[in-house]
């Protein structure tokens, strides 16, 4: 269990990586260039493995290391690589269509990561050690981060990176609030993410295929 | 236990072996009859784990990962005979759609793949123990049938599967945050981890132990998430699209045996939530959102102009009177719910059914422009207006019996406001239905007139009549084993 009799210097690095997992989500938010969001969420899959191997050396369990290099095969190395390939492959213009500003993207994130505070807070305090509340916080309000990106921004990848953040901020939580989380979950969990990113990078071909483009500002026939 | 084992292994495998021999032959009649003779099949199979889950009381097999109660076993058999009756009037939709819509081979062939894998990913929810796979394999579901309402490829359909995946991945992980705060509800630490595993068979043992304020806030995120799937308001804005734009065998297994398979979920964690918080609070909750997606699904069937979007909505209306019968709770409340879930299961294939056959007469879903169809294709028409009648509880049927029963409960346990607004909104929603069928069925054409008339193939209403006439004599007659193993079910969520 995380915060529970580990030399100082571990909390302080974990505390570090949940940080720049934050970050990571931010530098989302704030981003014009689908290659640059990309990059953002192998970057903070990538965090989120090293937490879990940390995690995993304090626990001492050899799920959690099969989880996390699972992990970064995954999310930090497959996905991104045919999300980018896709990019590629069909020479897409880069930039994404904002409905909101991007000030207003961050103002928002803040004040989702500060509602995620509070809900953890309230939850899970009075059980746990600070760190878990941080760290699990931040997981918390990458969740929400994710469900942002989904609703402010119109193309087809960025759907699936917001459902690909809404999975890391639930892996994060998992990992961190309940480690002894039975390994079936996580397993399925990342067939999941592999079947669905599949899934959807076959629609939004068939897409491109029929309307030319990757944006959903199309997607308006259907109403009522 | 061995031969349940070997059973149930079968059981799955047949729509497994369908769904890949009739993708890998190329045969097309071969491909209509192997998917027709496995959920012949497994409608038979249905039956008999239903026979084991009585009188064996619990199947618990693979160590626990698959647990068959009475609850499961129904919903098992709901899913079944919608997937029969939908892969029997598969073959006459799909053949009108090969002759007059362009739609290519291999269209054709990955419908039949697609069509028993997601039967079998609903077949297999309902024995799931383990909440989280449960969870994946709803989230399996949607991408088998996403693949299924782009049938046809066209533009309105990828939007339709678009939409769909989106809203509903994104409220299942929603869902799948909700099972592990259950999770970390019973394994907190210093509490001696209880009940520390996923498994709703263990959660529902230990509910006493749970600590509240998780389960409080895990349940609303279950409902929300998974009520995504069941298409209650305001999550419902994927189901009119979807319904619509898919194959209208396709629409009548999402509507009549998905909806289903997702409430059943809510079940599992609502009798978890009751048993640890009290009742009271799942109960609200229930009946909150269940009068929201009531009056948002009376409002659509109102507003509609298409055949398919309004029963779309008639869905999103029935799948809020089965919440409100649970969330009404005591004994009419769930039986009427139980029982209700029944008959949209054998009334709402009828109505895409019928919608289906319409659609290829006619060309169009537009109901004004459907006319007169009782003159064009009277065996369609008359069980379509009898289906109708069915759907919105007229006696005898089904749906009347559940409904009544479910008011019933609510005058019982004094919600005499929410009584009013039941009967209100029924009487609103079976009005409008009326209305937009009869001219679909009795109205006069006016300018086009259809010069070739007559029915379809048997294939066409054969699948219609049978639900239909099971629905009716239900609704003069519930057999006693019915009535038992519903009293059981409402036990086991009580």
């Amino acid at each position: 269990m995380l915060g529970y009799s580990m030399p100082l210097y571990v909390y302080v690095i974990e505390d570090l990586l949940v940080l720049l997992v934050l970050l990571s989500s931010f530098i989302m938010l704030s981003s014009r260039w689908i290659s640059f969001y990309i990059h953002a969420y192998g970057f903070q899959s990538f965090l989120i493995f090293v937490l879990t191997i940390i995690l995993g050396i304090e626990a001492q369990s050899v799920d959690l290391y099969l989880v996390a290099f699972l992990t970064l095969f995954v999310r930090a190395i497959f996905v991104p690589y045919i999300l980018l390939r896709m990019i590629k492959k069909f020479n897409i213009k880069e930039e994404v269509k904002l409905t909101l500003k991007i000030p207003f993207s961050i103002i928002s994130g803040v004040v989702l990561t500060v509602f995620a505070y509070f809900l953890i807070y309230r939850l899970i305090s009075p059980f746990s050690p600070k760190i878990v509340v941080n760290a699990s916080s931040i997981a918390l309000s990458l969740i929400f981060v994710g469900f942002f990106m989904i609703i402010s921004r119109f193309t087809t990848i960025t759907h699936i990176l917001g459902l690909l953040v809404i999975e890391n901020g639930i892996f994060l939580l998992s990992v961190v609030v309940v480690p002894t989380l039975p390994i079936i979950v996580e397993l399925v969990v990342l067939f999941d993410i592999l079947v669905t990113v599949t899934a959807m990078l076959i629609l939004s071909m068939f897409m491109k295929m029929r309307t030319g483009s990757f944006s959903t500002t199309m997607l308006n026939r259907l109403v009522g | 236990m061995m031969n349940m084992k070997i059973f149930i292994a079968i059981f799955l495998i047949i729509p497994l072996f369908a769904s890949l021999s009739s993708f890998i032959v190329k045969n097309k009649r071969f491909a209509e009859y192997i998917s027709l003779f496995s959920s012949f099949l497994d409608l038979i199979g249905a039956f008999i784990i239903l026979y084991f889950s009585i009188s064996l009381k619990t199947v618990s097999i693979f160590n626990g990962a698959i647990v068959i109660d009475k609850f499961s076993a129904y919903i098992i058999l709901l899913v079944s005979v919608v997937y029969f009756v939908s892969s029997m009037y598969g073959i006459s939709y799909m053949r009108l759609a090969l002759e007059d819509e362009k739609m290519t081979d291999g269209e054709f062939f990955r419908y039949y793949l697609f069509l028993n894998l997601f039967a079998l990913t609903m077949l297999l929810a309902p024995m799931i123990n383990n909440m989280a796979v449960y969870l994946i394999d709803i989230e399996l579901t949607t991408i088998t049938s996403a693949f299924l309402v782009i049938a046809e490829v066209t533009e309105k359909s990828i939007e339709a599967a678009w939409k769909y995946i989106v809203i509903v991945s994104a409220g299942i992980s929603l869902a799948l945050l909700g099972t592990i705060l259950f999770y970390l509800s019973g394994n907190i630490p210093g509490s001696g981890n209880i009940a520390s595993s996923m498994d709703w068979t263990s959660l529902s043992l230990n509910a006493g132990y749970l600590n509240k304020d998780i389960v409080r806030f895990a349940f609303v995120l279950i409902v929300i998430g998974l009520g995504t799937k069941v298409g209650l308001a305001p999550m419902h804005t994927w189901l009119p699209d979807a319904h619509s734009e898919a194959p209208s065998p396709i629409s009548s297994m999402l509507s009549a045996s998905l909806l289903n398979t997702a409430m059943y979920g809510i079940m599992r964690y609502f009798n978890i939530a009751g048993k640890n918080l009290g009742f009271d609070f799942p109960q609200t909750i229930m009946i909150i959102i269940g009068l929201f997606s009531l009056f948002i699904g009376v409002m659509g069937i109102i507003n509609q102009k298409t055949t398919k979007r309004l029963f779309a909505y008639s869905s999103i209306e029935h799948m809020s009177i089965i919440a409100l019968g649970f969330g009404l709770g005591g004994i009419f409340g769930t039986f009427g719910a139980l029982l209700q879930m029944l008959g949209h299961s054998l009334t709402k294939p009828v109505m895409f059914f019928g919608s289906g056959n319409f659609l290829h007469k006619y060309k169009t879903k537009d109901i004004n422009k459907i006319k007169g169809a009782f003159y064009v294709m009277p065996k369609t028409a008359f069980l379509f207006s009898t289906g109708v009648m069915s759907l919105i509880g007229a006696p005898p049927s089904i749906i009347f019996i559940s409904e009544f029963l479910i008011i019933l409960q609510s005058l019982k346990d004094g919600y005499y406001w929410m009584t009013f607004l039941l009967i209100g909104f029924l009487i609103a929603a079976f009005v409008s239905l009326l209305s937009k069928s009869g001219s679909m069925v009795f109205g006069k054409a006016e300018g086009n007139f259809i010069t070739d008339k007559g029915d379809f193939s048997p294939f066409s209403y054969i699948p219609m009549l049978l639900p239909l006439m099971a629905s009716i004599i239900l609704g003069f007659y519930i057999p006693g084993s019915l009535h038992s193993l519903l009293s059981g079910i409402v036990h086991i969520i009580k």
